[in-house]
Formats: structure tokens, C-alpha cells, sequence
């Protein structure tokens, strides 16, 4: 396998989790979660410790990043949101909230880094290739990180479509005053989707300094990946989410090496780029993403016939 | 000149370094309040007006300066850039009038520029919730960000490029002189920024901010609205990038970060209390002293804490914001309605007819 399709398939893993994480907070929050990046920014820092200060597999990090990432989700969402929700905080306020968390949770990596320096361990930019396996010539960490990501989609899906907390998780979405009232706990389907969210975020985190060079910031830099792929996804679907992630992971790593053969090596650091102007296009063109134009083919009537034979009793997912 | 004891001088130094701060993060401030506070944009991508700015001051000062001196034939701007620099200050030193022009003209660019970049970067989103605008603003302050790191030509990427000293002239009291300049400069923007707001047009601002439905049936343009703040906006934070590169001399890229030119001014403004124009200035006055004082105060401070002075501040300015915004969402400052201007036909005539005024409208 050529090692940019590796690369490739690997951003695209990872921005996958992340964008399933930002789009589900979105959606249960109804606030975009700026912090996000900088979770995966913890799972970052759990792999090093685990295996540069403990001298572990770096695979023990993976639970460890979950754990962490969520509990730091779902202090974000009941100890700063919903204080300033008790507090009457608009959208716009609990945004710029996030904003602060994001600063603060940087800061706190820096300091642990720091901690980390003053033992004499170069902690601020870090490449843990050497300390993965390999298997058929594929690295561990492209074959893990796969494999749970296809193990993510199906459980999400199951969990969404087959179990009660789903069913009542997509109606607190739709509808939380409704969902509610039909005796549906909503605060507690949030702070679950917050904690999936910040485990998610600590997953992807976990994965990344194997394959990619990690640091303090290295989370809030993937930040425009995640919007883009998000607003491609549509903001309003878990689905759609996957396959936004997943889209704009690989194009921005193989549009980027096409542009390196046609332009010049320069344009490498331009990366973020692709995503931004993904972005804009859909904002532009497809305000409502993937979402909105498989539910305007669907309202233009393309498959009414079909429609109606499945019945208009499936929910919408 | 009057001599100044010598106790006094670090802090008459403090105070000028405080005072230049404050000018600076006034503008930008007041720039925030007139889209988020008055019009309610929430413009998550203020880095991006101010790094237009500083950018085109970095690029472009210089490069006038080559041209007009008609100094450094044969020199490459960024290669040799302290020594061209060095160069135009020999020239400046005695060219008042040609340094006020360069500036001028900078200053005209760089607001043209920035509001150029404001316009395309809210364009996409303007019309949608204002979710997806902070979204495309905070990345489009991003790009800006790693196009002013990698593109060496602009400003020097990862190194940096010397802005001329336009103040020159003014010889040994260059520092003193440039803050005062630049003190002047954003009280008359806050003045510019309180003159939109007691307009017409600020009343239309904030029709839009409370009800954009109610604002579109009486026949208002709503995303026109919201693209001209947002033009106008990054135009008045543009002055603030020219302002922050004349001061510290230097246009560093890197320097243009979402911590210092989105996060801080967002913080004043609410501190200080949004839909306020002297909100922002109190906001802006109290943040500024507080990390000018930790900064100040830093080696005094560092013994006692086992964790770096810079991250300390940052923890605790960004739970400032929190706690503000959870015990006085409203800030220090709470909006008033505000006075209009404009032409009060009935209260002139009367006026003219020799009766005792009325009391203006509100």
C-alpha cells in the first residue's frame, strides 16, 4: 500500500471520530463545541504518557484516552454549559464558552508538558511510530483504528435504531420539549451523547501521535477538518457525519498530494485549505449537506414510488 | 524637556506600554461591539481582520518606503530586510511628511484589504445560523494564520518582517510619541464607533440583532446589514493590526493567533458588557491592566507557582469569561438605550419658534 493512501485512510479515520463526536454534541447541545479538538488533544497526551513515561504498549493508552475524553465531555456539558444555562447563557455566550474551555484545556497540556520537559523528555512534538507493531506489512494503528471505527458505526447504529435510549436519544433531538413530555430524561440522554463525544474525541487522540506528529495544539489545528466534514455531514445526522468525516479525511490528504504533482511541493502546507473551501462550497451551495440534499431529492418526490412502499413509518434517522 | 525621577521611570514605562495595549484592543473591541454587541454577528474570527492589517502594514510599509526613497537597489525586501530597514529609518528620520503619507497609505490598504477578507470570509455563511458563521470565521482566521507562516514573501513567514519607523522624526521620544499617536487614533474610532451606533443606521443594526423577522417585514435588508458590519467591522480591526505592528515595529506571523486577537477581545467585551460602547472601553481598560499587570509582575509571581506564569493567565482569564458570563451575563456595563442623533424636525421648529425644547425623543 502506497504510504500516502495510509496516510490518507488514516486522517480519515481519525476526522471520522471527531466529526461523529462534534456532530452528536451539536446535535444534543444545539451549540457548536469548540473544545473539541483539544480533547483529542488529551488522548494525545495519554498515549505519551502510557508509552514514552510508562513504557507501555501504546494500545493500553486507547481505554484510558475514552475514559479521560469523557469525563471531560461531560464536565464540559453539565459543569460549564449547564451552569451557564441555569444562568439564562444564549448560544452564542455557551459558544464562546467552549472557546474559553478550549484556551484552558491547551494551557493545561502545556503544563503538563512542561512537567514533562523538566525531566528532560522533549514533550511539545512527538512522533510515536516506532512504538507501534506491525502486521502484513500494515501498520497496527491503521488496522486498530479501522476496526474500531467500523465497530463505532455498527454500535452507534444499533444503539440508535434497535435499543430504547436510541429511539429516545433521536427523539430528544428532534424534539427535547416533546421527548420530555413523553417521559424521555432528556438532560440524561445529553450528558450520554457528551460523554460518546468526549470518549470519541479521546479516541481519535489516542490514535493520532502513532501516525502523525502530536502536540498541545495538535487537536484545535484539525478543527477545520471536523467543521468541514460536519457541515458537510449536515450537522443534523450521525450518518451523515460518518461519511462526511470520512470524505473530507481522505480528500484533503490525497488533494493534497494530486495538487503537490501538478502545482509544487509548496502547496503541502496549505493543507487546510481543501477542507476550508469544502466548507465554503457547501455553506454556499448545500447549506444543509449530504443530509439536506438526499431530503430535497426526497421532497422533489425522486423516490416516491419507493416511498411508498417502504412505508412512511420509518424514522428518519 | 521635564525631568522625571528616576522611580518613576519603569512605571512611567509600564504605564506607556499599558496605555498602547489598551489603544490597540479598544479598537478591536469596539470593531466586536458593533457586530456582536449592536448586530448580534458573532464574529469568531476577529484574528482575521487584525492579521489583514498587521499583514499588509508588514508587506507593504517597506516596500512604499523602497520605492518612494528609492533606497536598497539590488537588496532583496526579505532577505535583507534589518538592513533595508535600517536604511529607511536614516531617511525617515528627517521626513516627517513622508512618514505621516506612508502611514496614511497603509492604513487606507490595509482597511481595504481587511475588508475585503471579511466580506469573503462571511459571505458563505452570513445568510445561515450563526453556528456555521463561527465556524467558516474561526477556520478562515486559521487560514489567514498558516498562509501569513508559510507564504515567506508576505511577511517573513516563520521569521519576520521590520516595519520602518514611520515616527523617526520624532527622535527620543519615539515610544512616548507613537502611543500618543496611537491613544488618538482609537479614541477617535471609539468615537466613530459611537457615532455609527447613535445613527440611523445603528438603530438598524439593532433591529436586526432583536428581530430579524421583524427587521425583513418592515422592508430592511437583513444579510445586507449583516455583510456591511461585518465589512465594516474587520475595517476597524484592520487599524488595529496597523496600530499593534507601528508599536512593537515588527510584524511577526505567528504572532496572530484565535488566543490573542478573537479570545481577549471577546472577553473584554464581555466583561465590559456588550451593546455598550463604554462597556468595551471599561472592558478593555480592566482585562488590558490585569495581564499587563501579570506580565509586569511575572518574575515575582514565578517563584511562587510550580506551573508557568503564561498559563496561568491563561486558565484564569478564560474562567473569568465563564464566570462573567454565568453571574453578569451582561457585564460590568449593562446596555442602555441609547440616545439617537438625527434630526428631531418637530423639536427644531419649535426651537426656531422660541418655545422651551421638549425632551428629545429616545
Amino acid at each position: 500500500m502506497l504510504p500516502v493512501v495510509k496516510d490518507a485512510l488514516m486522517y480519515a479515520n481519525l476526522i471520522l471520530m471527531l466529526t461523529i463526536g462534534f456532530t452528536l454534541a451539536y446535535m444534543t447541545a444545539k451549540i457548536p463545541n469548540f473544545a473539541h479538538g483539544t480533547l483529542a488533544g488529551l488522548g494525545v497526551y495519554s498515549t505519551f504518557t502510557v508509552s514514552v513515561l510508562w513504557k507501555l504498549s501504546p494500545y493500553v493508552a486507547v481505554p484510558l484516552a475514552f475514559v479521560i475524553g469523557a469525563g471531560m465531555g461531560v464536565f464540559i456539558y453539565k459543569v460549564v454549559i449547564g451552569t451557564l444555562r441555569k444562568y439564562g447563557a444564549t448560544p452564542v455566550s455557551l459558544s464562546i464558552s467552549t472557546l474559553a474551555v478550549e484556551i484552558m484545556v491547551i494551557a493545561m497540556l502545556n503544563i503538563y508538558a512542561d512537567d514533562i520537559q523538566s525531566r528532560g523528555i522533549y514533550a511539545r512534538a512527538f512522533l510515536l511510530r516506532y512504538k507501534d507493531f506491525e502486521f502484513l506489512g500494515l501498520p497496527g494503528v491503521l488496522l486498530v483504528s479501522t476496526c474500531l471505527v467500523v465497530a463505532i458505526i455498527t454500535v452507534l447504529h444499533l444503539m440508535l435504531t434497535r435499543t430504547r435510549f436510541g429511539i429516545s436519544m433521536r427523539a430528544t433531538v428532534e424534539d427535547p420539549d416533546l421527548a420530555s413530555v413523553l417521559g424521555t430524561n432528556v438532560e440524561l440522554v445529553s450528558t450520554v451523547s457528551w460523554f460518546l463525544t468526549g470518549g470519541l474525541a479521546g479516541l481519535s487522540g489516542s490514535f493520532l501521535p502513532l501516525w502523525f506528529q502530536g502536540g498541545p495544539t495538535i487537536g484545535s489545528l484539525m478543527m477545520t477538518s471536523v467543521f468541514a466534514a460536519a457541515a458537510l455531514g449536515g450537522l443534523s445526522s450521525i450518518y451523515g457525519a460518518m461519511l462526511g468525516g470520512y470524505l473530507i479525511g481522505l480528500s484533503e490528504i490525497l488533494g493534497t498530494v494530486v495538487l503537490m504533482d501538478m502545482i509544487g511541493s509548496w502547496v503541502a502546507a496549505y493543507r487546510m485549505m481543501i477542507p476550508l473551501s469544502v466548507l465554503s462550497l457547501v455553506l454556499l451551495r448545500y447549506p444543509g449537506g449530504l443530509v439536506g440534499i438526499v431530503e430535497s431529492m426526497r421532497a422533489r418526490g425522486l423516490s416516491i414510488r419507493r416511498k411508498a412502499k417502504i412505508g412512511n413509518t420509518r424514522l428518519r434517522p | 524637556m521635564i525631568p522625571i525621577p528616576t522611580y518613576l521611570e519603569p512605571v512611567l514605562k509600564w504605564l506607556v506600554d499599558m496605555l498602547a495595549f489598551f489603544a490597540i484592543y479598544l479598537v478591536v473591541v469596539v470593531a466586536l461591539n458593533l457586530q456582536y454587541g449592536y448586530t448580534g454577528v458573532p464574529n469568531f474570527g476577529l484574528a482575521l481582520s487584525v492579521a489583514g492589517g498587521a499583514y499588509a502594514t508588514g508587506a507593504l510599509t517597506g516596500r512604499i518606503a523602497m520605492a518612494l526613497y528609492g533606497v536598497g537597489q539590488g537588496l532583496d525586501f526579505m532577505h535583507d530586510n534589518s538592513q533595508i530597514t535600517a536604511l529607511l529609518n536614516e531617511r525617515l528620520r528627517n521626513d516627517p511628511v513622508g512618514g505621516i503619507l506612508i502611514l496614511l497609505v497603509v492604513i487606507v490598504i490595509a482597511m481595504v484589504v481587511a475588508g475585503g477578507l471579511g466580506f469573503v470570509a462571511s459571505y458563505p455563511a452570513i445568510r445561515l445560523r450563526a453556528e456555521y458563521l463561527m465556524m467558516v470565521l474561526i477556520a478562515m482566521a486559521e487560514a489567514i494564520l498558516i498562509i501569513g507562516v508559510n507564504y515567506y514573501p508576505l511577511v517573513g513567514g516563520t521569521f519576520w518582517v521590520h516595519v520602518p519607523d514611520l515616527f523617526a522624526w520624532m527622535g527620543g521620544l519615539r515610544w512616548t510619541g507613537v502611543t500618543l499617536v496611537i491613544l488618538a487614533s482609537s479614541i477617535l474610532v471609539f468615537l466613530a464607533g459611537q457615532a455609527i451606533v447613535t445613527s440611523p443606521f445603528g438603530r438598524l443594526l439593532r433591529a436586526v440583532r432583536e428581530n430579524e423577522t421583524t427587521a425583513e417585514c418592515i422592508g430592511k435588508d437583513v444579510v445586507g446589514t449583516k455583510i456591511r458590519i461585518m465589512v465594516v467591522g474587520s475595517m476597524i480591526a484592520a487599524l488595529a493590526g496597523v496600530f499593534y505592528a507601528l508599536h512593537t515595529q515588527v510584524v511577526l506571523a505567528a504572532a496572530y493567533t484565535r488566543t490573542d486577537w478573537t479570545f481577549w477581545p471577546w472577553l473584554m467585551l464581555m466583561v465590559g458588557g456588550r451593546g455598550n460602547n463604554i462597556g468595551s472601553l471599561v472592558g478593555a481598560g480592566a482585562v488590558i491592566s490585569a495581564r499587563r499587570l501579570i506580565i509586569y509582575f511575572k518574575h515575582d509571581i514565578q517563584p511562587f507557582v510550580p506551573i508557568q506564569v503564561v498559563w496561568l493567565e491563561q486558565i484564569m482569564l478564560g474562567l473569568t469569561l465563564i464566570l462573567v458570563m454565568a453571574f453578569r451575563p451582561q457585564g460590568i456595563l449593562p446596555e442602555k438605550p441609547t440616545r439617537m442623533r438625527g434630526l428631531n424636525y418637530r423639536q427644531m421648529l419649535e426651537r426656531l419658534a422660541g418655545k422651551s425644547a421638549e425632551k428629545t425623543e429616545r
